[in-house]
């Protein structure tokens, strides 16, 4: 208990460090949503009223603190750009967004698994090296272009989808996933042969250690080792890139969001920075941190459960 | 015996490839067959020939003269930014693995921070304060890069620092920072290392972006992310304008990352 | 200013940076919200001459794909792309011009603009203007109905221009009606506005969609918009789509097609690859490069973007302040040259603050006052001291591709005359706090339109103290034309302030207030079988023309 609330004790406190940041970020940049609504027809005594009527006017730690006050009781506030309640916009495109993360994730998980496992055990022959070389150049091709890849290729020349013929999943919840297979596939890629590699060369490490050595001499099968003893603790930095990739492919879904038009969170995100609508922007960021130090936590305990010798 | 001579053949190509590289980069620094942003109206978008290598970019530049600069660009920029973040990264994740505690709770947490806080809202502070600029790249994605490689350097330390030798190493007295830095670092190498050419990698993209926000190499200077981020618009009738510096990263990533697997194992 | 629609954002590009293994929770800036972050007061004064509609395939192949080949009319049906989701969907509080060319087709004000930039009546069927310009009587339309089946009122109108002018309590949403003293509705049909002081661009004001009428028992506007236009609201998703459906209570033509889904295209990458790939019918406002990806399925129609677009320069800071370096860098830069690099050719010279859809006040000869002329030039820098040249910085916002190539150009230009031009990119918002309202800057690269198509619009911000005068331009004989202009003005003699207005372009383009350079080419993506498309002097999109073959 004494664990968890202090866990939570900090996690309160992380949040609050990242809020306060992203508010003092939007003091220091140029601009404010007063002159990004009036843009050039803005005249000093249109700035002056609109900034009075958004309060904008007041010091900053003001409006921190007014902000922060609301956002804690649920008030989540209202759009500059959009005059909508900041907590619809959010709600109603989140599940784009966490869909897409979860089955990029499991894709990551089912086929790197088995991939690295198989290339650990079979190292040095040529199928691992066919494996690792194209591994190699996965890794080395930027992400977006993988998705422009995906688009042109499957989009344009085989036509299995509409590039850009993104449907709501409210519309039609199928054609939403035989849209949204293409980006999760380009968000997954790079990191399958990221946990490929590393699965891989983990268990190779591992195997080469006394301990293995051992159960090997006991007269231990190799497939009993490989799963009972090296897998478990080879799989410790995996644990550790999954979790980090699970957050990361929440964000990183953005840029697969624009490249494949699909309009989830980033986009959301993306387009209220520039108009300085800091109301959705803290929202989403404090959102997204969130899971970011959630997901930290639950790959600390799994830790604990792999290798009982950790304390975390 | 058999694995090594496959290493040693991957040592070989990523020896080649590294080097090329390093060659391109250092003849771009000496001399370019054409000035970098002598514009031609006869040659936009012109296809490679024996005049232009590479053929040239939508004002008639020579990408081949192009390239070569841009890679400069880009290898400095990539270079700093890895170096800070895996220099920071594994001086905060040692310490905060192997002692644990208050510091690992407090490092952690603004690891937590940095890791959460938009790069864009970051990269855009920067520059507000310091200008932009090719430093201010490297500062703003430099930071950005640390909590990674400082999670996963943690996570290594994590499993080492009750293994057995470095009890043992303890017991016998051998100093905290001789057992963090010569015991147990280079048992952390090859992951760190891996995650150093994904940081590679992730940084020359990164500039790429930072170069669109209009932070970093500013027009008509050149970065291979530049250049590539420039020819999307062309990318059915000038494939060449987009392939020539997507080719160039991707040998760059893959020359480095196959010297790294040597340097890991 | 800069901002006419399709922008080149990378915001792809910009996104990137969340990728790093990191986890950056990034976000780069959507452009679009960027780009088209000003207010479009609409309106039209004289007729002008429309955009010239040229169709860059001619060969008219019968293969219409999509749904084009739907024959039964109550299911036609178009996709259009559109750079940037709408903001406010309530005409009073919306801001981007982005927003209004949509809303366009959903509200009128009493008069609305048509395709020659001529006012024609909407909401109102008539008006009459008192001897003196202050009192305007409209006559409401007869049988004119919401979109909801209820008739629109007197009170209605009473209400919506109220709320604009202020006069229900806060301030007003447009400042221009300020102006206004009182609403009237002496009767059912009948509406009087009465002015404090006579304004000649006050029709073009009442005309713009923020001036909208709509109706006054409505209160869930941002969520139910309900107004008079030829289409009627259907549904929204936030940065995804909006859907519109043909309003059969119009008062006037009804609209061709049924339904119309606008689709927000947030990355500019993107748009070829949507085209192409069918999920859209009609993209306004494509680059030239974008055009030339396109196959046969599109028609791609040419207009221009009604913008001055030039390397504005800051009068008042060194060596700008010198008449001398200004005009030796119109002398060193070429303009067609830069069209040739950055459209193909295509775009509309111009040599002073004024594009050729004003018509009139339009002075075409202001083109030829500098002909490139790299040793006049040269000569010129010498006079003014700077033999050796000098270099300065150019800043540009980075979402914006046209700006940024031309830029170079320039750049690369100026080279000749030993001038060095660094280029920096800034961020739309940051280009508007730095350098629109904090005129911290030696020179920047953008377009500038009109609000209005009023002379003054484009005219006013460089008398000495206009406060959106960024280029900090100072000289009493600009001063003195512009003030005659609008003496002229007061007392409705047309001719006369035409020559003053032609005056003070001549003045600019005499001492090189800028190095101007273009209206650029306004180009639009049509799927074959799809007609009609109009383009308008100001920035509206009228969806009410389009039509299927």
């Amino acid at each position: 208990m004494k664990y968890i609330g202090k866990k939570l004790a900090a996690m309160i406190i992380t949040l609050l460090c990242i809020s306060f940041l992203v508010y003092l970020a939007f003091d220091l940049i140029p601009g404010d949503a007063a002159l990004a609504a009036l843009g050039t027809d803005a005249t000093p005594e249109s700035l002056a009223a609109l900034r009075e009527q958004l309060g904008l006017n007041r010091p900053f730690l003001e409006r921190y603190l007014e902000w922060l006050a609301h956002f804690v009781g649920g008030d989540f506030g209202t759009s500059y750009k959009y005059h909508l309640p900041v907590a619809d916009m959010i709600v109603s495109k989140l599940p784009i967004t966490v869909i897409m993360a979860v089955i990029s994730f499991f894709i990551m998980v089912v086929i790197s698994l088995p991939i690295g496992i198989y290339t650990a055990k079979h190292s040095g022959k040529r199928i691992d090296r066919i494996v690792m070389a194209l591994n190699q150049i996965v890794m080395s091709v930027p992400h977006f272009f993988m998705g422009i890849l995906i688009t042109y290729f499957f989009g344009l020349v085989l036509r299995w989808f509409t590039p850009g013929g993104f449907v709501s999943y409210e519309t039609d919840f199928w054609k939403f996933l035989a849209y949204i297979i293409f980006p999760c596939f380009a968000i997954a890629l790079p990191k399958i042969a990221m946990s490929v590699k590393l699965l891989r060369s983990s268990c190779i490490e591992e195997s080469k250690k006394d301990y293995v050595r051992t159960a090997y001499s006991k007269g231990n099968n190799t497939n009993k080792v490989l799963y009972r003893h090296v897998l478990r603790n080879a799989m410790i930095p995996v644990i550790t890139l999954w979790g980090m990739t699970l957050a990361d492919m929440l964000v990183g879904s953005i840029v697969i969001e624009q490249v494949f038009n699909i309009p989830g969170i980033g986009r959301i995100l993306l387009t209220s920075i520039s108009y300085r609508d800091y109301p959705v922007v803290e929202a989403i960021i404090t959102l997204i941190a969130f899971v970011v130090i959630v997901t930290n936590f639950v790959v600390d305990v799994v830790y604990q459960l792999i290798d009982p010798r950790i304390n975390v | 015996m058999k694995r090594k001579k496959i290493y040693s053949s991957n040592v070989i190509i990523g020896l080649v490839i590294t080097g090329a590289m390093l060659l391109m980069i250092l003849i771009g620094f000496i001399h370019t067959p054409y000035d970098i942003t002598k514009m031609d109206s006869a040659a936009k978008l012109a296809a490679p020939s024996l005049k232009h290598l590479m053929g040239c970019d939508n004002f008639g530049r020579d990408i081949f003269s192009r390239v070569l600069k841009g890679m400069g660009n880009t290898f400095v920029i990539a270079a700093a930014t890895v170096t800070i973040g895996t220099v920071c990264g594994v001086v905060i994740g040692a310490f905060t693995g192997y002692f644990g505690g208050l510091l690992d709770e407090v490092l952690m947490r603004v690891n937590d921070v940095v890791f959460a806080f938009p790069s864009i809202l970051l990269a855009l502070v920067f520059v507000s304060i310091f200008g932009t600029g090719k430093y201010n790249v490297i500062g703003a994605l430099g930071i950005a890069f640390i909590p990674s490689f400082a999670r996963i350097v943690r996570g290594e330390f994590i499993k080492y620092r009750e293994m057995d030798y470095v009890k043992s190493a303890r017991l016998s007295g051998v100093g905290q920072l001789r057992i963090i830095f010569v015991h147990i670092l280079p048992n952390a190498m090859p992951v760190l290392m891996s995650s150093i050419m994904i940081g590679f990698n992730n940084a020359v993209l990164a500039e790429a972006g930072m170069s669109y926000l209009g932070i970093g190499v500013q027009p008509p200077n050149a970065s291979l992310g530049s250049m590539l981020s420039e020819s999307q618009t062309y990318l059915f009738s000038a494939p060449w304008y987009a392939l020539f510096p997507g080719l160039m990263i991707i040998l760059m990533v893959l020359g480095l990352s196959l010297l790294a697997d040597r340097g890991g194992k | 200013m800069t901002k006419r629609g399709q922008r080149f954002v990378k915001v792809l590009f910009a996104s990137m940076l969340l990728t790093l293994t990191v986890a950056l929770s990034g976000c780069s800036g959507d452009k679009a919200a960027g780009d088209s972050t000003q207010i479009a007061d609409t309106s039209a004064a004289n007729s002008s001459e429309a955009n010239t509609v040229a169709n860059a395939e001619t060969d008219t192949s019968l293969e219409v794909p999509g749904e084009a080949n739907e024959t039964e009319e109550d299911a036609s049906h178009i996709t259009i792309g559109i750079p940037q989701d709408l903001d406010s969907l309530v005409p009073s509080l919306s801001q981007g011009a982005g927003t209004q060319e949509i809303l366009y087709n959903i509200y009128e004000g009493l008069y609305k603009p048509d395709s020659e930039g001529n006012l024609i009546p909407a909401v109102a069927s008539d008006y009459a203007m008192s001897e003196d310009g202050l009192v305007y009587t409209f006559t409401l339309r007869d049988g004119i109905q919401f979109h909801n089946g209820n008739p629109v009122t007197v009170a209605d109108v009473k209400y919506s221009i109220e709320t604009c002018a202020g006069l229900n309590g806060g301030e007003p949403v447009i400042s221009a009606f300020s102006n206004i003293v009182s609403v009237e509705t002496p009767d059912e049909r009948t509406v009087v506005i009465t002015l404090k002081e006579s304004s000649s661009p006050f029709m073009a004001i009442l005309s713009t969609v923020e001036a909208a009428i709509v109706p006054a028992d409505v209160t869930d506007l941002q969520t139910n918009p309900i107004g008079t236009g030829p289409y009627k609201f259907v549904s929204r998703s936030l940065q995804e789509n909006v859907v519109l459906e043909r309003f059969d209570g119009y008062w006037g033509e009804p609209a061709h097609i049924k339904d119309i889904t606008l689709k927000v295209l947030a990355d500019s990458d993107s748009i070829v690859m949507n085209l192409e790939g069918g999920a859209v019918d009609l993209v306004a406002r494509i680059s030239t490069s974008q055009a030339a990806e396109l196959g046969d399925d599109f028609e791609v129609l040419e207009g221009t973007m009604n913008l001055v677009q030039a390397m504005y320069l800051n009068n008042a800071a060194a060596p700008f302040d010198n008449e001398k370096v200004r005009q030796a860098l119109c002398y060193a830069v070429n303009k067609q040259e830069i069209l040739d690099f950055v459209s193909d050719g295509k775009g509309t010279l111009v040599g002073s603050s004024m594009f050729p859809a004003f018509g009139k006040y339009y002075v075409e000869e202001l083109n030829d006052l500098y002909t490139t002329d790299l040793e006049k030039a040269k000569a010129l820098l010498g006079e003014a001291g700077y033999p050796d040249g000098f270099s300065f910085t150019m800043k540009v916002p980075s979402n914006y591709q046209q700006h940024v190539d031309t830029a170079q150009v320039v750049a690369e230009q100026l080279k000749q005359i030993n001038v060095t031009a660094n280029i920096e990119l800034i961020e739309w918002e940051t280009w508007l706090n730095d350098v629109y309202q904090g005129r911290d800057f030696e020179a920047t690269l953008v377009g500038v339109d009109a609000s209005t198509l009023t002379a003054g619009a484009m005219l006013s911000r460089f008398r000495s103290d206009a406060h959106n005068n960024f280029v900090n331009y100072n000289n009493p004989e600009y001063d003195d034309a512009y003030a005659e202009a609008l003496a002229a003005e007061a007392v409705m003699d047309d001719d006369k302030a035409t020559e003053a207005y032609k005056k003070c372009e001549t003045i600019l383009a005499e001492t090189a207030a800028n190095v101007y350079i273009q209206d650029m080419c306004e180009l639009v993506a049509v799927r074959k079988g799809y007609t009609g498309y109009t383009f308008y002097p100001l920035y509206i999109q009228d969806f009410s023309k389009l039509d299927i073959e």
